[in-house]
């Protein structure tokens, strides 16, 4: 098999091309990828939040996304388009949203929402949440998947800080699933509702959703798979239907910045970017962010537009959206009356159920557990602490853990190996010199 | 049993936080109650933050065993002068310039109390101050 596939994630590693080089080994935020046997691997899938960084980071292009291509989207009678705002951002100030959603639909879309209004929406939802909630603070955004996923494995504490509104691609699907069955009087089945997403991780929350059995989508094909025939379709645009119907609030869902524009009376922060995420949610885990209402979480740079599945370099993304958000203003065409009553009818109400997903502990013996850590210490005081990655794994510690684990050997360390190598040398010098007759 | 020692720079805020991480993966591996992992975090980041505040240097030792989690911490630093002033909720001596950063709300010792199943404290001014905590595992 040429590629190694991870099930439940939404990248595989492409052995061929992968040259075991442990840059991603060295990027990954939660130390999730190995490099045995010369070659990359997910080896500790259960730490592995989707967020992407091998990816960014892969020089060889080895790590490539689980995300659809055109080619897949067959056996479906209604094919139904939900871009990501960042793909506003994509194409340069000479196309606006609505020429982006009629492009979508030269290129074979049937049917194309604007997810940027969805977005709206669910910030009207999550300003209502917050006014009638007020026990849990911050509450925590849901829509990043990779977020979601660090908070289950590694803040489970913070759990029932995340905020229980559906996100705006699940409400959308779900709108347009049910509006298209009704008009056209066809079964579910026979609609294919697919995210145009920036990142992987958006694959994974529909294929393998968490805290909940079945997303409302089909699948998710990659901005930049689609960039070049949109770029062609937008030159070719006939049509002037009105699409776009979101103003500057839902656009600016892309830079991770909608709540700062949609809720103005809660105070909240934008935070993106995986390290500057970690460290926020170590602060609430600390309780030390009380007072704020809501985080507004990407775990990639700049929001949606630093996805690793973009054209755009993100800072001239993120100017585009800037000049969205002036052009189309702050005022949301969303009546807040029907979002109550929505919200009273718990429609736009999250339903998951989240679960921890805490890795797995040394060993459930609380005493073997001990052996086992002060085990890991002894070989994190013998290995050098240079932190090269040589080995395989990301760090020395990590290193000394595989070691306790059984999963590799202290011989793995190059530099433990170079002690061995001496020491041999010395064996042999020492032989030779007390034959030599100087 | 299992013991490790870790130093706290004062002064130094780029690794304010780092040790009571440390010691939070320490207690997940071992499977410990998610309720005694965020207390024990709680107190270590607590009294991190003091250290970086107040001290010179501070040398925290982590020890555990079937029954407990002992952490000490113990500072070379200015000392406490009047110690049940300092555990009064409200209190504070930090600066214009730490309150700038967030710090300094006069929680941080009563909030380490509060937290812990014991909890001693010994100070002399002008050497340091030790923090003796425990948490039971049952």
């Amino acid at each position: 098999m040429k590629y190694l596939t991870h099930s439940s994630h939404s990248i595989m590693i492409d052995k061929e091309l992968c040259t075991g080089c442990v840059v991603c080994t060295l990027a990954c935020p939660v130390q999730a990828i190995r490099v045995r046997d010369g070659k990359a691997e997910v080896n500790k899938s259960e730490l592995c939040i989707d967020c992407g960084e091998c990816l960014r980071v892969c020089p060889e292009q080895a790590v490539k996304s689980m995300t659809l291509h055109a080619e897949d989207l067959t056996g479906y009678k209604v094919l139904v388009a939900l871009p990501s705002p960042a793909l506003y951002a994509q194409f340069g100030d000479l196309y606006t949203p609505n020429d982006i959603l009629l492009a979508l639909r030269k290129i074979g879309f049937h049917k194309v929402c604007d997810l940027a209004l969805n977005c709206e929406m669910v910030l009207i939802a999550i300003g209502e949440y917050l006014r009638s909630h007020t026990a849990v603070r911050p509450m925590l955004s849901n829509f990043c998947p990779a977020v979601t996923r660090l908070i289950l494995k590694n803040y489970p504490k913070l759990i029932d800080h995340i905020i229980p509104i559906e996100t705006p691609r699940e409400i959308a699907a779900d709108q347009m699933r049910r509006k298209i069955m009704r008009e056209r009087g066809i079964e579910s089945g026979e609609i294919g509702v697919f995210h145009i997403t920036p990142c992987p991780a958006k694959m994974i929350s529909i294929t393998d959703p968490v805290g909940v059995e079945k997303s409302n989508l089909d699948g998710a094909i990659a901005i930049r798979d689609l960039y070049v025939r949109l770029r062609k379709a937008l030159k070719e645009i006939e049509d002037d239907w009105i699409l776009q119907k979101s103003s500057g609030v839902g656009i600016s869902w892309a830079t991770g910045q909608a709540s700062m524009r949609g809720l103005p009376s809660m105070t909240s922060l934008s935070v993106t970017g995986v390290g500057d995420v970690i460290q926020i949610l170590d602060d609430v885990e600390a309780e030390h962010l009380g007072d704020v209402d809501y985080l507004e979480l990407s775990i990639c740079p700049g929001g949606c537009v630093g996805g690793p599945l973009v054209v755009q370099n993100k800072h001239v993304a993120a100017s585009h959206i800037a000049n969205l958000v002036e052009q189309y203003g702050v005022r949301s065409r969303v009546d807040p009356r029907k979002i109550e009553r929505q919200l009273e009818q718990t429609y736009l109400l999250d339903q998951k159920k989240f679960l921890p997903q805490e890795p797995e502990p040394l060993d459930t013996d609380l005493t073997r557990a001990l052996e086992k850590m002060a085990k890991i210490e002894e070989y994190r005081s013998l290995l050098p602490g240079r932190q090269c990655g040589a080995c395989g794994a990301p760090s020395c510690e990590a290193l000394a853990e595989d070691i306790v684990k059984g999963e590799a050997h202290l011989s793995d360390c190059i530099f433990e190996r170079i002690k061995e190598l001496e020491h041999a040398l010395e064996g042999d010098r020492g032989g030779v010199e007390s034959g030599d007759p100087e | 049993m299992f013991k490790k020692v870790f130093r706290v720079e004062g002064g130094n805020f780029q690794k304010a936080g780092s040790v009571s991480k440390q010691i939070k993966k320490i207690l997940k591996q071992l499977n410990l109650d998610g309720e005694l992992i965020w207390r024990a975090m709680i107190i270590a980041y607590e009294a991190e933050i003091n250290a970086v505040l107040y001290a010179h240097e501070c040398q925290v030792s982590l020890e555990i065993t079937a029954e407990k989690i002992y952490m000490r911490f113990k500072d070379k630093g200015p000392g406490i002068p009047d110690i049940s002033l300092a555990m009064t909720e409200g209190y504070s001596t930090a600066t214009r310039a730490m309150r700038e950063r967030g710090f300094g709300a006069g929680l941080g010792l009563p909030n380490i109390r509060k937290t812990s199943d014991h909890f001693e404290i010994t100070s002399t001014v002008g050497v340091g101050t030790t923090l003796d905590i425990d948490l039971f595992l049952n």
